[in-house]
This record gives structure tokens, C-alpha cells and sequence, in this order.
């Protein structure tokens, strides 16, 4: 079945971070990937852009209109997401907890239906 | 249209070129009142899977669709956070809003305004919110990880 892990950050933390803690954190992420792909369950991941680079689009009287910034205002942001396939959604939960995300941010685990 | 709110589509913009990364992937993300969907007839279900399925068709046609996925409801969603040393894992989705993420695509386009055209196109953007997001390329396994690093 397929899990979509999706990673809420506190985007403005990122910048703050020294070279040597942003090199920590993109290694974290690589290794989380290679343990994903050794154990056969990751399918596809993404990182996004900070939520600033965002438009909202929405056409309820069939005439678009565009704004800029995030659907949603929360204390995190969404800052990317995994695809794994796995046996139930225990295992989805293990590997979210694996994150590295879900030590300073969440990590939402909704199974994909289609 | 504001002179911030062009400024901001500007550093938009030439964060795309210094980025350098053209196509690039955007991702589109449906926000939807979910609680709508089961109010619906069968007969108003069938027509917005048709209306769902020939927008998918079109983003195919025109070679700019990767890849998309539909969300099972939020009732369904579990929320886990590490603090502490402690795993906190809570029923429910992170946020709690109006609309809910319900599914989202993928697509590779030439720019932003590409992106919000396609955006625009969505039949959720007539009931609910479509969110344009920019992607980095790959999946930190497969890219040079110096760009997202402070320069030295």
C-alpha cells in the first residue's frame, strides 16, 4: 500500500543553521532515503520550495484568481514528502518516525488511494 | 495587482533562473472540502470524476504531468513528532482548515505562470483551492546538495 509521508518544517529555522548543521541535516535526509530504497519501500520523494514561492489558484465563479503564499498559515509548512509502499500503516508510522523531520517538525501519514 | 505582490512574482522569478532548473516540477496541491464529496449523487460524483479524468488527460497529452496521487480523508491521517526522545503519534492531519489536502499532481512546466495556468485549469480550483508549489530536482540522493547550503 502507499503511504504518503508528508514533512510540516518550521521553514524559517533553515537559514539560521550554520553550513556545518545545514551539511548534518541534508545528510540525515540522504541516509533516511538509503535506508527507504535498501529496504525497498521508496517510491518517490520531493523537496518544495519555501511556502514565500507559493501561489493559490481558485476559480469559484469560473474566472481565476491568483494569490501569492501558502494555502494554509500554520506554525510549520509543508517542506517536501516521501512516497513509501509498505505492508500496513504501522510500518508507514515507523518510517515516519524515522524522519528526520519528526524531531523538529511533524510528519503527516495519509494513505494514497489512487 | 500591488507593487509588493509584483516584486514578490519577480524574486519568484529569478530564483527560478538562479536556479538555472528549466523545465522545472511544480507540484499542485488540492485543497477540497472532503465533507462535500459524500453530499454529492452518484450521477454529480460520476461527472466530477469524468471532469477529474479529462483534466488528467489533457495535462498527459501535453507532456507535462509526472505523476499525481489522491489522499484517503483526513480521518485517516496520523500525525507523529519526536520530542524528547519521546514519539508523539496523533490521529488526524497536521492542519486543520477550511479545505483539506485531498490530492495533488506533479507536473514539469517552464515557469510559474505555466504552473498557475495548469493551476487554473483544475477542476478543484472551481470548488476548493489549488496550492502552485515549486520543486528542487531530485530526491537528495540523486542531486549536488551545495545549492541548498549557505555559500562559504
Amino acid at each position: 500500500m502507499d503511504y504518503m509521508l508528508m514533512i510540516y518544517v518550521n521553514e524559517a529555522g533553515w537559514p539560521k543553521l550554520s553550513q556545518a548543521q545545514q551539511e548534518q541535516g541534508m545528510a540525515a535526509y540522504t541516509a533516511y532515503t538509503e535506508a527507504m530504497q535498501k529496504a525497498g519501500v521508496f517510491k518517490s520523494g520531493g523537496r518544495l520550495y519555501p511556502s514565500a514561492s507559493a501561489a493559490t489558484v481558485r476559480a469559484a465563479d469560473g474566472k481565476p484568481s491568483v494569490l501569492d503564499g501558502p494555502y494554509a498559515d500554520a506554525k510549520e509548512q509543508l517542506g517536501g514528502f516521501y512516497i513509501v509502499d509498505v505492508a500496513d500503516r504501522q510500518a508507514a508510522l515507523s518510517w515516519a518516525q524515522r524522519c528526520p523531520g519528526a524531531g523538529h517538525g511533524a510528519v503527516e501519514v495519509r494513505q494514497i488511494w489512487r | 495587482m500591488s507593487g509588493d505582490l509584483e516584486n514578490d512574482r519577480d524574486c519568484k522569478r529569478s530564483l527560478e533562473i538562479r536556479v538555472g532548473e528549466i523545465p522545472m516540477k511544480y507540484m499542485l496541491l488540492d485543497y477540497v472540502h472532503e465533507s462535500g464529496w459524500p453530499q454529492l449523487t452518484r450521477e454529480e460524483q460520476a461527472h466530477w470524476l469524468g471532469v477529474y479524468r479529462a483534466y488528467m488527460e489533457a495535462m498527459t497529452k501535453a507532456g507535462v504531468l509526472k505523476s499525481s496521487g489522491g489522499l484517503q480523508g483526513t480521518p485517516t491521517a496520523t500525525t507523529v513528532r519526536i520530542r524528547n526522545d519521546k514519539t508523539q503519534v496523533l490521529d488526524g492531519p497536521y492542519a486543520d482548515a477550511k479545505e483539506q489536502l485531498g490530492g495533488f499532481h506533479i507536473i514539469e512546466v517552464p515557469d510559474l505562470d505555466a504552473a498557475i495556468s495548469w493551476a487554473a485549469r483544475s477542476p478543484t480550483a472551481l470548488h476548493g483551492v489549488v496550492e502552485v508549489r515549486p520543486m528542487h530536482e531530485g530526491t537528495f540522493l540523486t542531486e549536488d546538495i551545495s545549492k541548498y547550503l549557505k555559500p562559504e
